[in-house]
């Protein structure tokens, strides 16, 4: 199967969006879950994902705590916070803005 | 506020990088375990798995360091990192470390300390309100009293009033007497005297300088409207906190000057010391005072009783030259109107000629500043050149350390080093190496400062000046470290990281590196002995003038003088009382009689105390023509004492009273100047040019010329006169003792409170201390720079041995093919020593035209010599070449020792 590349600067917007949605996750679930929704079309280099939530860490869009996995493992859990979501907001609309745009150039082509 | 808890998180991951990088690994293990599983369920076999997982993960190690650096701290870490590696450098090599540690500390060291004396005494400002509009009538430079016409520098009580009043371009003006009254005083309540400096000021004196008082308040114009009936005083915060321990109620106390009792009405700001720079008086008094303050000066009335600095505060926008030109109108309006019947001829003449300059007196009046301001700056540059002496070697070491390093930069660098990093490590190093050179040098100049104010005090009480390290001192001392630092270790840096690296990591010693040709350590070594003969020649010039003043003959004999003064005056007695004579006798006598004393004499002056002198009229001279002669009023004794030949004549003797003629002994020179062709025995002149009888002296005896004012003056007019016939409230007491010091000082101050206890002692020392204490600046001058001179030369020759040990590791297996070729020991060792030879010559002949032209800046300076003396410039060449090839055997020995198969084993 082939797999694409997720477009550069959208990861954030991913993870951010994967939060949202499932309210706390650790790493692997985060990449798993992109994975999975985008029917495994977008893949993640699974490991990017970690420079990104220390990156987000850092802007205080997301907060981490140590839990417990299901299968009883030690695991990071990270969460958005309200700045995240204010964030997801700006980043999606801005994505909206770009797509829309490539879109009607594709199309009046 | 997002960024301040941004930088919160920051920080706090810095705080806790080891959990951090502990998480993160956990994390990454996690992530790997669980794909691992999925993929085995999937299917794969574990090995596969594992794969899989660590392929859909990407580069971990790098994913990891890139979530590390993405918090920022990378510059930091590898900053903590480079220090850590360059102190461990620094501590494998501690001979090196601790020659450049030396000399840096030295170097920054004695800069700092220099500075801060010149700072203090030149530079720094006073602190009063707009020190910029103060300005000073004449030029400050003359202290006493005078009544000679038309005086520029001194003026009297009456002048100021007339000047305060009529100006019209001071919004302010003020007077400061000249001298500063040294008086010993009582606290009331209390029964031992203490000395106390009296600074008499005009009422107006705070108010023209803006200072408030701390406490209470200061003096007002009010306490100087009415001679003789204002006992108050202000007193300087240092003697309140000395004296009256910060007593809270010190407006309640009261003091004692001579008769009067004064009231404390005011303690002044602490950071105020007075006009003066290098005296802070302990108080200040009313000059309606005047004649009451011991010694009692006068003249608060007298129109030519000149005894007072006047200073001005400038009105806004009023200029220097506007301010000169109304003042000196004023000038010759208020002295035409006060001289009277003194308008004659010759004083219009010289009341015409004079011009009153007006010195701005932000910085303060000094005495000081004529004193040691070219010292200081001879210095200030002397120290400077040894600052860059220092700096010479340290990147001399920086280089030759950074070229041994060659091979393990050159490794890093193949291994992916960038060579911005590397730079950064090398200068973080060389950072290390100046900042703690520069803390070691911090510490050494607040003790140096401390050394240096006592050398210049001349072994007195300290001169009273604030020479700590202040911010912009510390501030300057730093740029100076860093930038140190940034000059010599960039060039190193840049030159260990532009590499041929393949020819570095092939050839660590070969040919091509081989050939040793080191140019920029050699400029260096160059421009170290240069520097080196140029103190060099400065110590051996200022040595030499030293030697010379030592060996000068005063005239009289300053050996086994003891020396002491006895203030009368603030013990109650008046010079012209006959119970100051009857005092005076008794201690002569009683003192004489001591065992092991052989003569003692009281005298108005011995050496280097100032003067009183007077222009003197021989019969037939016209009035105006009288010649300047010094005076001494002396003890029957004092010729004895100081044993001063008598060439011609007789001595004093008992049988001069009040009431027989007066007499004088004059010496050698003004016998030539008065009576150039006659015997002078027996003949008369008048003290004064107004020629009144009771000044007329007869001539009884002609004296051996002395040094009077210091030991490089031209023989000077200088007469005696007994003290029985001219009393004076005197200050010198000489005693010629034989056998130790102590006890005779104790003996002979036990001798003169038995005759009056209230008697007060002070600069107990010995005649020839006190001469030694009127060349302080130039053994000052002499002994640093000789330390310095000798720093430089021992700076230059580790350099010298720095560089030739290591051109002599690189030549190793040249060596070697030569000794292997033929060459003998002996050549291989002349082969080195050639060359140190050759660098020190270049040195030398670069060194000399600068010496010599650096050198005639200081001829002032010197005593007895030329600047050019060819004598101090051939020894101190000779002494640099013996030096240096001392410092370049060792390397050149080390050479003659090569093995050569070693050395060609080594390849």
């Amino acid at each position: 199967m082939h797999r694409d590349e997720i477009p550069p600067g959208t990861l954030y917007l991913l993870i951010l969006k994967t939060l949202a949605r499932a309210g706390e996750m650790h790493g692997y679930e985060i990449a798993d879950s992109i994975q999975r929704i985008s029917d495994d079309v977008l893949q993640v280099e699974e490991g990017s994902l970690y420079p990104a939530l220390q990156r987000m860490l850092i802007k205080g869009w997301v907060k981490a705590r140590w839990g417990t996995t299901a299968g009883n493992r030690r695991a990071r859990y990270y969460q958005l916070t309200v700045t995240g979501r204010k964030q997801l907001e700006t980043e999606l609309s801005q994505f909206e803005r770009v797509i829309g745009a490539i879109t009607r150039v594709i199309e009046t082509a | 506020m997002a960024w301040l808890s941004e930088l919160g998180r920051r920080v706090w991951m810095l705080l806790h990088r080891q959990q951090f990088d502990a998480d993160l690994e956990e994390e990454v293990r996690l992530h790997l375990e669980l794909r691992e599983q999925e993929k085995i369920q999937a299917g794969l076999s574990p090995g596969e798995a594992h794969q899989a997982a660590l392929r859909q993960f990407g580069n971990a190690t790098l994913l990891k360091e890139k979530s590390h650096m993405a918090w920022g701290w990378e510059w930091f870490e590898s900053f903590v990192q480079d220090i850590a590696y360059g102190s461990r450098a620094m501590l494998r090599s501690p001979a090196l470390t601790i020659v450049a540690l030396l000399s840096l500390a030295l170097g920054i060291g004695a800069n700092t300390a220099i500075f801060s004396l010149l700072d203090a005494v030149m530079l720094r400002s006073l602190p009063v309100k707009d020190p910029a509009q103060l300005v000073l009538l004449g030029k400050g430079t003359a202290s006493g009293m005078t009544d000679d016409f038309a005086r520029t520098q001194l003026y009297s009580y009456p002048f100021y009033r007339r000047m305060q009043g009529e100006n019209q371009v001071f919004s302010d003006t003020a007077a400061i007497c000249s001298m500063t009254n040294g008086v010993h005083g009582f606290v009331e309540g209390r029964s031992e005297s203490e000395p106390m400096n009296v600074q008499l000021v005009s009422g107006t004196y705070f108010g023209t300088l803006g200072v408030r008082a701390m406490t209470g308040r200061t003096l007002n114009d009010g306490d100087d409207n009415s001679e003789g009936d204002h006992p108050v005083t202000v007193i300087s915060y240092a003697w309140w906190k000395r004296s009256l321990a910060r007593d809270p109620n010190v407006l309640s106390r009261r003091l004692k000057l001579g008769a009067t009792t004064y009231d404390i009405v005011g303690v002044a700001p602490p950071e105020f010391f007075g006009t003066k720079v290098g005296e802070a008086p302990d108080m200040w008094v009313p000059l309606s005072m005047i004649k009451v303050v011991p010694p009692n000066f006068g003249g608060y009335k007298d129109n030519f009783s000149e005894s007072l600095l006047i200073m001005g505060r400038l009105k806004p926008g009023v200029s220097i030259a506007e301010a000169t030109a109304n003042v000196n109108l004023l000038f010759r309006q208020i002295l035409i109107s006060f001289a009277g019947s003194k308008l004659d001829q010759e004083n219009q003449q010289k009341l015409d000629r004079t011009k009153v300059p007006l010195t701005p007196m932000a910085t303060g009046i000094s005495s000081l500043r004529r004193q040691f301001s070219e010292p200081l700056q001879i210095l200030m540059a002397v120290v400077a050149l040894v600052l860059l002496i220092a700096c010479a070697n340290i990147a001399n070491l920086l280089l030759a350390r950074s070229t041994a390093r060659a091979r393990e930069l050159a490794i890093r660098q193949a291994l992916g080093a960038r060579r911005l990093r590397i730079i950064r490590q090398l200068l973080t190093e060389s950072l290390v190496l100046a900042l703690a050179g520069g803390a070691l040098g911090v510490a050494l100049a607040s003790v140096a400062n401390r050394i240096l104010l006592r050398m210049v005090s001349g072994g007195l009480d300290p001169i009273p000046l604030d020479v700590s390290i202040d911010s912009r001192l510390l501030l300057f001392t730093v740029a100076v470290t860093i930038t140190t630092a940034l000059i010599f270790g960039t060039v190193p840096a840049f030159r260990a990281t532009r590499l041929q690296l393949t020819d570095t990591l092939k050839a660590g010693r070969g040919p091509q590196g081989a050939s040793g040709k080191n140019p920029l350590a050699k400029a260096l070594v160059i421009s170290q002995v240069s520097l080196s003969l140029v103190l060099m020649v400065g110590a051996g010039l200022f040595l030499r003038s030293l030697v010379n003043l030592n060996n000068v003959d005063a005239g009289f004999n300053k050996e086994n003088v003891l020396r002491l003064n006895i203030d009368s005056s603030s013990a109650g007695y008046k010079a012209d009382e006959p119970r100051e004579v009857a005092l005076d006798q008794q201690i002569e006598e009683r003192v004489s009689a001591l065992p092991n004393v052989k003569a003692a004499s009281l005298s108005a002056f011995t050496f280097n105390e100032g003067t009183w002198d007077s222009g003197v009229v021989t019969p037939g001279m016209k009035n105006n023509e009288g010649v300047d002669v010094n005076h001494n009023i002396v003890g029957l004794g004092y010729l004895a004492t100081m044993q001063i030949p008598l060439l011609a004549g007789r001595n004093f003797s008992s049988s001069d009273t009040r009431t027989s003629q007066q007499v004088v002994i004059i010496s050698e020179h003004t016998a030539k100047t008065l009576f150039p062709r006659d015997n002078p025995v027996g003949r008369h002149y008048n003290l004064g040019r107004d020629n009144k009888p009771e000044d007329d002296v007869t001539v009884i005896g002609v004296v051996k010329d002395v040094k009077f004012d210091n030991l490089a003056e031209e023989p000077v007019n200088l007469d005696y006169m007994p003290y029985p016939q001219r009393p004076w409230d005197f200050g010198d007491f000489e005693v010629r003792y034989t056998g130790d010091f102590a006890p005779v000082a104790a003996a002979v101050q036990q001798t003169i409170h038995s005759i009056d206890g209230n008697l007060p002692i002070t600069r107990l020392t010995t005649l020839d201390e006190q001469v030694a204490r009127s060349f302080t600046t130039q053994s000052l001058v002499a002994q640093l720079s000789a330390f310095f001179g000798l720093l430089a030369v021992f700076l230059s020759c580790i350099g010298i041995y720095g560089v030739m040990s290591y051109v002599v590791t690189r030549r190793t297996n040249e060596i070697g093919v030569r000794m292997a070729l033929g060459a003998g020991r002996s050549n291989m060792l002349w082969m080195v020593l050639r060359e140190i030879l050759i660098l020190v010559s270049i040195g030398v002949v670069i060194g000399v035209p600068v010496t010599l032209a650096g050198d005639r800046l200081v001829s002032n300076m010197l005593f007895g010599l030329k600047a050019t003396d060819p004598l101090t410039l051939v020894s101190a060449t000779v002494m640099l070449l013996i030096v240096a090839a001392i410092a370049g055997y060792l390397p050149a020995r080390r050479a003659s020792l090569v093995d050569p198969m070693a050395a060609l084993r080594y390849e």
